[in-house]
């Protein structure tokens, strides 16, 4: 074997090692920086390991009760409290997830099935994606502040608005990940062999207890997987949550983002708590099913 | 039933609690099945999508500020685009989101490219680092921001890392990069590139993984050397995946928003605002809701515009390869 | 009794017809065999039986009942597709009791009745497994225990061997006659292989472009053809054809071949195809028949098939003993057996000249 190619596999290595160390060295970085005390923040040299580490960053932000006051300047702000942000992220993602798992899966088997919807409707559904968040923004505002409550007064005499509320981020999450669902389910139901339902039918089997027994116990993986998918990207979901939400509904990645406009210097301590816990979970989560992730990119291009 | 069948069968145990069902009743259970998911899905979208869409496009045709109440903003006509795109602010913000997308993905691609040529090659490890590869994708992409903010301020380790160079030019190494403009930019790019090469790597991956391994072969035994094969056998195969990586990355780096609040709000001046975020300073800052209204009508068209020529390139790859037999 | 009748059935799909009128009688405990070429609409009309399809128009009547308005399930019918459609989650004990469990089938039978079927199929050694850990052979006979295990009137088989290597498919279709006779139930089955069909049929039903072409037992489908397209389908090498016209004097004329018809009744100058099969044609020694050289020989082992050109478009293939000294390039005389030349009408392809 020439030099030449004896180096080649130690060239790449170092290589990769090097791009893998950039790409941990961030999130390092934060989780060092939320077991730091104030005073190792900006201390220069930076501390790559905190020389003190302490839990109370970590304190201050679970803390069920107003804090830092000794932090904070304006006595009002309640700010660096995690717990209700988690909360509504917890659960506007979550059952956000949910519903748009269940119809999307539902017409899914319909556009497989029956091919409701013409032919292109999977692809047709995906340019909803494209539209810049920030276009829809602006509408959505203006429909959930103005125009329902203009109507809902008109009709019943009762002002309701969306406007800042977890029903309207919840259901605009819905709609914006029905297209990724739709998308997955489709390929995860194509998958199921249609005699296998019409096997069952003809061993006398309704429709209902074929889908029960013989179709979602072999696409039950794929919805796992896919609401996973959705959860992880409305968890992380920050313009539409921004622009129609706070303070009564206060996403994870909002709540992060307040700390950036703090009074006086930046906390980087408590933010680095934060955002471990809004991390941490996902990373996990992501590696999980990054297994289906890679398998489903090719789009069938290269050779199915 | 029972009375048709031969006598030599045995009997099936009745099952008595079973209505009969007839095709009927389940053809149009059928009809239930492809309609009412179909409905509800329209019908979301009809309400959710098509109505503020539509009442978007009105406003953008009144004239209106927070500082009035609805009821008192009166018709403007197109007087509301005129003034978006007499907006130097805005043809500034559109250009540099553009730069920005188009240095960022051409990083991604470049990198990602070979980060997934170098995966493909190893023998040990491949399931580690391509995990490692991916986890940048997954970090919530505020968290993203706030992590670079942290490495860039003038205390961070980034300017640690530069120290020797610092000293070499006897410059202070507690350099505050974000207050620089164009190092505040290529901050926005380079935390982009840091997230999203994840996903460039991820289909180039793919795309490796699925080439045929027959014609390698072929070409090996016709003698073609590595850097041949590579050229004129891998890289048109891979075309269509080159391909998709790049429209799918574009159409999102154009979106660039996240960053540009958290790391930089738009600044040093001007020099990190994207349109997204010149769109949600209009709105949301400076209240201005008709201008709002009618530059993100402009922004639909443009992006329209866009994904239509996405959508060909893509339509247009997936026909090629069905023309020639694969997918 | 499990007669079946199908009257009258049409099926289509928008614009395009897959069944363009069937009309059949099957008796009860028969082994009848749709077959014919890709498209033909065997398999709709299979479905239209099942009731997985339902006729545009058209009656399905099995037993003495109109079953069009019947559930496939109710049908009383087992049914064995291509790709088997073997429930891939389930074992195999659970995937022949599915059926069973539908019908709420007490557990104690359900083990007894699948055990019975799963021994009549040899696979109870498989009853544990998935159908994944199955060899093709082995989930052939999972499928075919499932439908047993109801005890139908009826089974229906949608080209259940395509899938399988030649060698086992022949070994599948003796356990198929096998079961045809030990069950006593009436067989439906659907082909695209001449050969299956052959050797399975007690009658063949020949399709095309979605009609019948002719309904009989193997071997008349195979010497009695009713149209060129029946005659041309079956058979191996194919049926040697040669068009040409009627002369003057009432004979078959064509390039480089001339036949007496005797006294059929042919029309002079209308157009005659005459059909013979490569078995029947014979290489004369005696002076009689056409010239012609041989072009190409195939030994067979069982015998050699010999290439003729004799003038026409295409050689006539003649399948000779494998002791018959011939060579390519030799010139030699050909002939046909007589009773077994058969005629088609040159312009619509059926039988002529009985």
């Amino acid at each position: 074997m020439t030099v030449r190619r004896r180096l080649a596999p130690w060239g790449r290595h170092a290589a990769l090692v090097a791009w893998a160390a950039l790409v941990l060295f961030p999130i390092f970085w934060m989780i060092s920086t939320s077991f730091k005390d104030a005073w190792e923040w900006v201390a220069w040299p930076p501390h790559w390991l905190p020389h003190e580490p302490t839990l109370h960053n970590y304190r201050q932000v679970f803390t069920f009760t107003e804090l830092g006051r000794e932090l904070s300047r304006s006595a009002t702000d309640q700010v660096f409290n995690i717990w209700p942000a988690l909360r509504d992220s917890v659960v506007i993602c979550s059952l956000a997830s949910l519903a748009s798992l269940l119809l999307g899966t539902f017409l899914a088997y319909a556009v497989s099935r029956f091919g409701v919807g013409g032919k292109n409707f999977r692809y047709a559904i995906l340019t909803i994606r494209m539209v810049p968040p920030i276009v829809i923004a602006i509408p959505i505002l203006m429909y959930y502040a103005i125009m329902i409550p203009h109507t809902t007064t008109v009709l019943f005499g009762a002002r309701l608005s969306l406007f800042d509320t977890s029903l309207g981020l919840g259901l605009l999450y819905t709609v914006t990940t029905l297209p990724f669902v739709i998308w997955m389910m489709l390929s995860f139901i194509d998958e199921v062999p249609y005699t296998l339902e019409h096997a069952a039918r003809l061993m006398g089997a309704g429709r209902i207890y074929t889908i029960r027994r013989v179709v979602l116990p072999l696409v039950a993986s794929g919805m796992v997987v896919t609401f996973l998918f959705i959860f992880i990207l409305n968890w992380s979901e920050f313009l539409l949550a921004l622009t129609l939400t706070h303070p009564n509904v206060t996403t994870l990645p909002v709540l992060l983002n307040k700390f950036q406009s703090a009074v006086e210097g930046r906390l980087y301590g408590p933010q680095a708590a934060i955002g471990t816990v809004i991390t941490v979970p996902v990373v996990v989560l992501g590696i999980l099913i990054q297994k289906h992730l890679v398998k489903g990119f090719s789009f069938g291009m290269i050779r199915r | 039933m029972a009375d048709a069948h031969a006598p030599t069968r045995t009997a099936v145990v009745p099952a008595p609690a079973r209505r009969p069902r007839r095709l009927a009743a389940w053809l149009a259970q059928e009809r239930v099945f492809r309609l009412v998911p179909f409905v509800l899905v329209e019908g979301l979208f009809l309400l959710l999508l098509a109505i503020p869409f539509g009442l978007t496009v009105y406003i953008s045709l009144l004239k209106w500020r927070a500082s009035r109440p609805f009821e008192q903003a009166h018709f403007e006509g197109l007087g509301n685009y005129a003034d978006v795109l007499a907006d130097a602010e805005f043809w500034w913000a559109l250009g540099r989101t553009f730069y920005f997308a188009a240095v960022a993905v051409s990083l991604e691609l470049l990198i990602g490219f070979v980060l997934a040529m170098l995966v493909a090659r190893t023998v040990r490890g491949t399931r580690v680092y391509t995990t490692v590869f991916l986890v940048p994708m997954m970090v919530v992409p505020v968290v993203v921001g706030y992590n670079f903010s942290m490495i860039y301020v003038d205390s961070g380790p980034l300017n640690q890392l530069l120290a020797p160079v610092a000293a070499l030019l006897g410059v202070d190494p507690r350099i505050r990069w974000l207050s620089h403009p164009v190092a505040a930019q290529w901050a926005i790019i380079l935390a982009d590139v840091w997230q999203w090469t994840s996903l460039t790597f991820l289909i180039f991956l793919s795309g490796f993984a699925a080439l045929p391994r027959p014609l390698v072969n072929a070409a090996r035994v016709m003698g073609a050397s590595p850097w041949q094969i590579f050229w004129r056998v891998q890289l048109p195969l891979l075309k269509p995946v080159i391909v998709i990586a790049v429209v799918i990355r574009s159409m999102e780096a154009l979106k660039i928003f996240d960053q540009s609040v958290l790391l930089t709000f738009g600044g040093p001046g001007n020099s990190t605002q994207t349109v997204a975020f010149y769109l949600w300073r209009q709105v949301w800052q400076f209240n201005k809701f008709s201008f709002g209204a009618a530059a993100s009508m402009l922004l639909l068209v443009i992006f329209a515009a866009l994904i239509y020529a996405g959508i060909y390139l893509l339509v247009r790859q997936r026909s090629v390869a069905l023309a020639e037999g694969r997918g | 009794m499990a007669r079946i009748a199908l009257r009258g059935l049409v099926k289509t799909f928008g614009r395009i017809t897959a069944v363009a009128g069937v009309d059949l009688e099957i008796g009860d405990g028969e082994f009848v065999v749709l077959v014919g070429p890709s498209g033909c609409g065997k398999t709709t009309t299979l479905n239209m039986l099942s009731g997985l399809d339902t006729p545009t128009s058209g009656e399905v009547v099995i037993g003495d009942r109109v079953v069009n308005e019947l559930e496939p399930g109710e049908r009383d019918l087992g049914m064995v597709f291509q790709d088997l459609a073997l429930f891939p989650h389930l074992t195999v004990f659970e995937n022949i009791a599915f059926g069973l469990r539908v019908k709420r089938v007490p557990d104690a039978a359900v083990r007894a009745r699948v055990r019975e079927a799963a021994e009549a199929m040899r696979i109870a050694p498989l009853l544990d497994k998935k159908p994944a850990q199955c060899s093709g052979g082995e989930a052939q006979r999972v499928a075919l225990a499932r439908t047993i295990v109801t005890k139908p009137a009826v089974f229906l088989m949608d080209e259940p061997l395509s899938s399988l290597d030649a060698k086992l498919r022949v070994e599948m279709r003796t356990e198929l006659k096998r079961l045809h006779r030990s069950l006593g139930a009436t067989f439906v089955y659907v082909t695209h292989d001449q050969a299956e069909a052959m050797t399975m049929a007690d009658r063949i039903v020949v399709m095309d472009r979605g009609r019948v072409q002719q309904v009989g037992p193997p071997l008349s489908v195979y010497s009695d053809p009713a149209n060129r397209f029946v005659a041309g389908f079956f058979g191996v090498p194919a049926m040697n054809f040669v068009d040409g016209e009627v002369g003057t004097g009432g004979q078959f004329q064509a390039p480089g071949i001339t036949l007496d018809l005797g006294g059929r009744g042919a029309v002079p100058g209308s157009r005659l195809a005459l059909g013979v099969r490569p078995e029947h044609v014979r290489l004369a020694d005696d002076g009689a028949g056409w010239p012609a050289a041989v072009s190409l020989l195939e030994p067979l082992g069982d015998g050699t098939l010999v290439f003729l050109d004799y003038g026409g478009p295409a050689s006539v293939v003649a399948k000779v003993d494998a002791e018959e000294k011939v060579a390519v390039g030799d010139r030699r005389r050909f002939t046909f057996r007589p009773d077994r030349v058969v005629f088609f009408d040159g312009a619509t392809g059926e039988r002529a000249l009985r």
